[in-house]
């Protein structure tokens, strides 16, 4: 299991629209039971961003590793999901 | 109008910042003197009292900067200050993480000694700093 997490601020309309293609990219990838994906809101979770090292947003955890300060395009999303070693 | 001193009483700060301020494109004199002395209208006063209030937030001049810029900027909202003030907050809970990390070090430091008149030589503070010091170079 992929744990995928979009660190954000709700109702960013920015990452909404990004977002849904980055999941397909990861369900196509992966297979739908192999991912586990989450919406941090920043707010409400701050001290997790913060461990993190989030700075920016909206950033992008996989397997609770800041991978992405800012959203990938699905091309860098799909390199990096290729490389990991899924088990 | 207000004189620069009259500006600096009134809002705080010292006429050198405002000086500052001007360079750095924050602030403009309404007007000059015959003899070139710079004058000040209400809004310079209301721009120095705001800089001021966000600089207190934690914002840095060139994201005041930014807050202005946005203000003016056509296709700005309310959300894009939000995000910067969300980004800024973040940035400070970076910085109170990294200062309770340096409290605790020095609380194990701090248990660790016993203070007294023992000569420095002997003083377990100084000692784990060079043993520290030591261990980074290796």
């Amino acid at each position: 299991m992929v744990k995928i997490e979009i660190i954000a601020v709700p109702g960013c309309g920015k990452c909404a629209s990004v977002q849904g293609e980055l999941r397909a990219v990861a369900v196509s990838l992966l297979g739908e039971g192999n991912v586990a994906w989450r919406e941090v809101n920043v707010l409400e979770e701050i001290d997790y961003a913060v461990s993190l090292g989030v700075l920016g947003m909206p950033a992008m955890a996989v397997n609770g590793e800041l991978k992405f300060s800012s959203l990938p395009t699905p091309d860098q999303f799909r390199a990096l999901l290729a490389g990991l070693d899924v088990g | 109008m207000y004189t620069i001193g009259k500006v600096a009483t009134l809002a705080g700060v010292s006429p050198d910042t405002l000086r500052y301020y001007e360079k750095e494109r924050l602030i403009a004199p309404a007007s000059k003197t015959a003899a070139g002395y710079r004058l000040y209208g209400e809004d310079a006063l209301r721009r120095v009292r705001f800089i001021k209030t966000a600089q207190h937030c934690g914002f840095s001049l060139s994201d005041i900067q930014e807050l202005l810029k946005l203000r003016q900027a056509d296709g700005a909202c309310c959300e894009d200050v939000r995000s910067l003030a969300i980004q800024k907050k973040l940035t400070i809970e970076h910085k109170v993480k990294a200062l309770q990390a340096m409290s605790s070090a020095l609380d194990e430091l701090i248990r660790g000694c016993d203070g007294g008149k023992a000569e420095t030589d002997d003083c377990s503070i100084l000692t784990s700093l060079e043993t520290s010091l030591r261990e980074a170079s290796r």
